[in-house]
């Protein structure tokens, strides 16, 4: 039953609120009633209603008459808040299981601040950001991990109680944002290294500039090389960043195949995982085979995410 | 959730600035505890704030709590009624400050906050206080508002700023609920503030309370005339009669309480006014003889005097309709002229003798009346404040030894000789005269315009006001008390500084009537604003008050005043760009009625061309428009609107109001 | 004028089959005074491609090959000592020509790739105490091959940001190809391309290209295209006021090649990928090729008006 209400609950904010990569926040898709504290303000205005009609006071009917505007106008000013607020997707880091996602999320003002914006997915603790006047603020929300392959952000609530808090405007923002999530590593013993097939020849040693084997000289630092092979010792003599380059030699290569390992689908991959991360920290070359796909041997970042995209989304539906 | 709760910098400061602001005007009727109570707990919560305290424990907090509620049974003997109330709410506020800690605590202050508020109105309900308690409530709501924004809000002011200026756009619809949310009756009785002592008449009268009264400035009641004033030596207010002597002091007999309402007969015009009076503590109203009012609970006494059944403890507006020239128990009670014959027995026997021997040569009760008044007038009797000291036989030593004395001796011994000759007489205590202020078209009567006279009963004729003083001071009738006294300067002695004194600077007075008469309007615009008044001024407007027309209006004007806020600060009308720009969301609109719309990042000239091919027919015209933009939007040709709005035009008309989807496709 | 910059492009066209974009843009990045950077794997038809601009446009061509042992003298040339006159004696390097087609320039290292980059940026160079102007005009095509390649350094981002655009020639359509296969070398065709535009001639649409009218919306237009880059959070850094200069440069000579003097949005929108793709990169991925997506994302969402 609670089930079915939900079903048609979603189907209806899917209609009402479609998934955008931009959303901007209209009538249409802000609510807004009064909140428990609003409630309980007007429970203190009744109170002191009944004063005022007891004592016959003018004042306190002005009073209780001037916070009873307030509120009201407070109405206009909590829409206000969130109205016109642009919200878009600004992409999400990849992560393990386990691990948390950040989906990152751009407030964006076209004409007036908004002020304390509550932001958050539907049972995480939300964030709050000030959006100043036509600018535009980063947001981060994260979602914990619990399985691979593509995870799609849930719908985000987008609330604001501003200026009063008497009054919660609120809205449910789907930016259609995905987030990349790799296997969890599992710590395992390092395969046997077998010949790879293919058809690289036996003593085909190929000096791969990014190896770990041979240190070949020193070059200038470029964005991207990795920190441990920092030299730092020539930067402590000014002599700028310099990186120790390394060669490996590439003979016999290893495979990482899935049908050598046992256990179940997840464990295997999560083996992988970490075989890619280590032979990648270690600067080997490797290749990998899973049921549906096949990556060459090779070495580097690049391929190094290559093999861990193809780890999450094995066996998964796009 | 932590880093929610705990309370904002900018909303703590404004809370401790609003505690100042919301004690301040109570400071004059809190026990001095209290304050000191305030004091200490404002200085520790401040030391937290800036680290160097901890807050209370729990078992101080306790103790505190029950401390605050012993001193409050201490000082005001009780735990309920209003004052010991009030103490307990601001002790409770006080306390709630110090123990603040979470966003609710915060919330609970801020409502107790808007309490202590109203319980001020209570107090002081004065013009200034109302002024005044802008600033609490701002404060209040800034704190209000500082707990909803977020750490990275910095500026105290902005958010006093957003506070007022939500106020400020409240204002109109609170007016509107204030002029027409229906007015009931009390619901059930509550206590009123009371033991702040009321300068004014009481129900007895020694000639030295009335000397007292009139050192005092203080305002007793406003009456506007509905058409002329009548001139000052008719304005004689009664509130009281005095029918029992006991040799010092006149006052009234409880049994005035239980008589029937005297008979009267109506004679001569009428004169319709209003008054609002001050508080008086007292039951009795003040009004012209012989008066009709149609305040509920009010009837007239057997002294012609109207009295309500509950004493006056906020400002008291009425409607008065008085026959000055009614008969007033021509036929008497015999109840009532046996009271009025009353003496004491063994007093002032040289008055009685007098008595005695003016009745022999005066056996007419009238020409006794004149000889007595002549008496006054002719023998040298001196009007002041400062009378001697008098012994046991007061009126004896007035009337043949010192022979000085102010309206109460006159009155007094004038009453006692007319009983003594045994005419029906008593003593009238209330007001006489005014200020009349051109302002306001009203007259102002304060404490030191009380005044004393006489009646007598004559058969067929009734009760004969006369009064004595007249004959004496007759400047006191004609232009008041301070005429009266000019050699003497004993008016106002109590208040060197009151501006009533210096009434010879003309700006100054000036100055002074017009803030009594914006008082004035106050009392009876806002103050009095209940069930009559309201009734009465809707009836003005509307001519008839129904339920459905209330609504109406309060629904339709509160509509009404949101949608100039909603305008304001929505401001539809502005729209970002240059007019070319805006011609050209104008072209997009027009085309995208035809489904054709622009894709995101789509640019001007692909998306003419677009529309070009998906409305073959109305190509030129599209291509035509598209040009002139460009040309003057980009190539800098001189910016001709009007150029483009003629061909945006020549376009609406080239396009059907509906595109058959044959039409689109070719 | 505009009927002879017609001609030379119908001429290149003629060798290199099926990138008329990617030539237009090319010559319009020379028209602006810019440099050239084309990214892509070997034997896409780089050096036909400079070869061809150079000999349209009546310039003396020069190419360098880059490779690890490249030194930065054989680049601008060194003295030798004659014996005859007993002296010293400046043996211009590759660089004194008009064109340069720096080819594989991640080839060689940083060193000898400074020598190049700053003699592109000064128009000068200093050799020996001496400095020597380069010729006028003058006019950089580098290639480089795309940087997951092994034995390579990729330029850093200082570096690339020289460059006014960066082309992609890429795979050949499947027509064009074919003609390619069928028809004779295509190199074999370059002899037989004559200039079309003199020295002069050159100098002078160079001279009109800064003139071409750019209105106050259209500036407003690259000012939201650069703040964007600047404000919106997966652009690892925003572009800098070189980069929105460069735009502008790029935007107006390619409008001076549309045959109008006034730049539109178009203008803009074609040149955008080539002159800042290059120049942008993802926060999530700093070093890695999202310059594309990014410039997709620009496109998609700055809006023109």
């Amino acid at each position: 039953m609670i089930a079915a209400v939900q079903a048609r609950w979603n189907r209806w904010l899917t209609r009402r609120l479609p998934a955008s990569s931009r959303v901007r926040l209209t009538q249409r898709r802000i609510f807004i009633v009064p909140s428990k504290v609003g409630v309980m303000f007007l429970l203190a205005l009744t109170l002191m209603l009944l004063a005022a009609i007891n004592y016959q006071n003018s004042l306190a009917y002005a009073l209780t008459f001037l916070l009873g505007s307030v509120f009201i106008v407070a109405i206009l000013h909590t829409y206000r808040n969130l109205s016109g607020l642009v919200l878009r997707a600004a992409g999400a880091n990849t992560v393990f299981v386990g691990e948390h996602v950040r989906y990152q999320v751009t407030l964006e003002s076209l004409n007036h601040a908004h002020q304390a914006i509550s932001l958050g997915f539907a049972d995480e603790p939300p964030l709050i950001v000030d959006v100043p006047p036509q600018a535009s603020t980063p947001a981060e929300l994260s979602l914990l991990t619990t399985q691979r392959g593509w995870l799609k952000a849930p719908r985000m609530r987008v609330e604001s109680g501003f200026p009063l808090g008497l009054l919660k405007a609120w809205s449910w923002v789907d930016l259609d944002q995905q987030a990349l999530v790799y296997p969890q590593p599992i710590a395992a013993d390092l395969p046997p290294v077998m010949a790879s097939v293919g058809d690289e020849d036996e003593q085909g040693l190929r000096v791969s500039a990014d190896g770990a084997d041979d240190f070949q000289g020193l070059r200038s630092y470029q964005a991207g090389d990795s920190r441990k092979r920092l030299h730092w010792k020539a930067y402590s003599r000014g002599m700028g960043l310099l990186v120790k380059d390394f060669a490996s030699l590439g003979g016999s290569q290893t495979c990482l195949d899935i049908a050598a390992l046992s256990g179940d689908q997840e464990y295997r991959l999560s083996v992988l995982c970490y075989w890619v991360l280590q032979y990648t920290e270690r600067h080997q070359p490797f290749s990998l085979r899973l049921d549906d796909k096949q990556i060459a041997a090779d070495t580097g970042d690049v391929h190094c995410q290559a093999c861990l995209r193809a780890l999450a989304l094995t066996g998964l539906s796009q | 959730m932590s880093q929610i709760q705990v309370i904002p910098r900018i909303s703590l400061t404004w809370l401790l600035v609003a505690q100042v602001l919301v004690i301040l005007p109570h400071l004059s009727h809190l026990p001095l505890w209290v304050i000191g109570l305030w004091l200490g707990c404002a200085a520790w919560r401040v030391q937290i704030f800036r680290m160097r305290a901890n807050y209370p424990s729990t078992l101080l907090k306790l103790g505190l709590m029950i401390a605050t509620g012993c001193g409050v049974f201490l000082s005001r003997g009780s735990l309920i009624g209003l004052d010991a109330g009030v103490v307990l709410l601001v002790g409770a506020f006080i306390l709630k400050l110090l123990e603040m800690r979470t966003r609710r605590d915060a919330l609970v202050l801020i409502f107790l906050g808007f309490f202590v508020v109203v319980t001020a109105y209570l107090f002081d309900d004065s013009i200034t206080a109302a002024l005044y308690s802008v600033l609490p409530v701002t404060a209040l709501l800034a704190g209000l508002i500082g707990l909803q924004q977020s750490s990275l809000a910095s500026r105290p002011w902005d958010t006093a700023k957003l506070a007022a200026g939500l106020m400020l756009q409240a204002l109109p619809i609170m007016l509107l609920l204030f002029v027409f949310f229906p007015r009931i009756g009390p619901l059930w009785s509550l206590p009123m503030p009371g033991g702040n002592a009321v300068t004014g008449l009481s129900d007895s009268m020694t000639p030295g309370d009335i000397a007292d009264l009139s050192r005092s400035g203080a305002l007793a009641f406003r009456a506007s005339f509905d058409g002329e004033v009548p001139p000052r030596t008719e304005l004689y207010w009664r509130a009281l009669t005095l029918d029992r002597f006991d040799g010092r002091r006149w006052s009234q007999s409880s049994a005035l309480n239980y008589s029937p309402s005297p008979d009267w007969q109506k004679a001569g015009d009428p004169v319709s006014y209003s008054i609002v009076m001050q508080p008086s503590s007292q039951p009795w109203l003040f009004a012209l003889d012989v008066a009709e009012t149609s305040l509920p609970q009010t009837r007239q006494l057997s002294d012609f005097r109207l009295q309500r059944s509950k004493p006056v403890e906020r400002s008291l507006l009425y409607q008065v309709t008085s026959w000055p020239q009614a008969l007033r128990e021509p036929h008497g009670s015999s109840t009532g002229l046996r009271r009025a014959l009353q003496l004491p027995a063994n007093v002032d026997p040289r008055s009685r003798q007098w008595a005695r021997e003016l009745r022999q040569q005066y056996p007419q009760d009238e020409q006794l009346v004149n000889a007595l008044l002549k008496h006054f007038n002719q023998q040298p009797f001196v009007y002041t404040l400062r009378p001697p000291q008098m012994s046991r036989d007061s009126v004896d030593d007035f009337l043949f030894d010192s022979r000085r004395g102010f309206c109460a001796h006159y009155a007094g011994a004038m009453t006692f000789v007319l009983r003594a000759a045994g005419i029906p007489s008593r003593v009238v205590a209330g007001y006489q005269g005014g200020e009349y202020n051109p302002n306001g078209n009203y007259v102002q009567v304060r404490q030191f315009d009380a005044h004393a006279w006489v009646e007598y009963w004559q058969p067929d004729r009734g009760w004969v006001s006369v009064d004595p003083t007249f004959q004496v001071a007759p400047e006191r009738i004609e232009s008041g008390l301070e005429q009266a006294l000019a050699g003497e300067e004993s008016f106002m002695e109590g208040s060197p500084f009151s501006p009533l004194r210096f009434r010879k600077l003309a700006w100054l007075n000036q100055i002074r009537l017009a803030w009594d008469n914006l008082n004035y309007s106050w009392q009876r615009w806002v103050l009095g604003y209940q069930g009559a008044q309201q009734l009465e001024l809707l009836q003005r407007w509307f001519g008839r008050v129904e339920a459905r027309e209330l609504i109406i209006s309060l629904v339709g004007g509160g509509a009404l005043f949101l949608a100039f806020i909603a305008l304001w600060l929505f401001k539809p009308w502005i729209r970002n760009g240059a007019p070319e720009q805006r011609l050209f969301s104008q072209f997009e609109r027009l085309l995208r009625r035809h489904g054709i719309y622009r894709k995101a990042g789509e640019v001007p000239g692909h998306f003419a061309r677009r529309a070009a091919i998906a409305l073959p027919r109305q190509a030129p015209e599209i291509i035509q428009f598209y040009r002139s933009f460009e040309a003057q939007y980009y190539a800098g040709e001189s910016i001709d609107p009007k150029l483009l709005r003629s061909q945006l035009r020549q376009l609406r008309r080239a396009l059907p109001l509906r595109l058959s989807r044959l039409d689109r496709q070719q | 004028m505009r009927r002879k910059l017609e001609a030379c492009l119908e001429a290149v066209n003629q060798v290199l089959l099926g990138k008329e974009p990617q030539v237009r843009l090319a010559l319009a990045c020379l028209l602006a005074r810019g440099h050239l950077l084309i990214e892509d794997l070997p034997g896409m038809g780089k050096t036909t491609l400079s070869h061809a601009l150079a000999k349209v446009l009546g310039l003396s061509f020069q190419r360098v090959q880059f490779t690890s042992d490249l030194l930065p003298g054989d680049i601008l040339g060194t003295s030798v000592f004659d014996k005859d006159s007993g002296q010293f004696t400046f043996h211009p390097g590759p660089i004194f020509a008009e064109l340069v087609l720096a080819d594989e320039i991640n080839r060689a290292t940083p060193k000898s790739q400074s020598a190049l980059l700053e003699a592109m940026e000064e128009g000068q160079v200093t050799i020996e105490g001496a400095t020597r102007p380069l010729p006028d005009p003058f006019f950089v095509i580098a290639t480089q091959n795309p940087v997951s390649q092994g034995g390579t350094f990729a330029l850093p981002e200082s570096q690339l940001d020289r460059f006014l655009m960066r082309l992609s020639l890429g795979y050949p359509a499947r027509g064009a190809e074919k003609a390619l296969l069928l028809g004779d070398s295509r190199r074999a065709l370059l002899p037989q391309i004559s200039a079309v535009l003199d020295h002069s001639e050159l100098a002078a649409i160079q001279a009109e290209v800064p003139k071409v009218r750019v209105s106050d919306a259209l500036v407003e237009y690259v000012l939201r295209l650069v703040e964007a880059t600047r404000t919106q959070p997966q652009f690892a850094w925003g572009l800098s006021p070189r980069a929105s200069l460069a735009l502008l440069a790029a935007s107006r000579a390619w409008a001076y090649l549309a045959g109008r003097d006034y730049v539109i949005p178009e203008d803009v929108q074609a040149v955008l990928p080539s002159v800042v793709g290059h120049r942008l990169r993802e926060r999530a991925d700093p070093s890695g090729h999202g310059g594309s997506t990014l410039v997709q994302g620009l496109l998609r969402e700055v809006t023109p008006l």
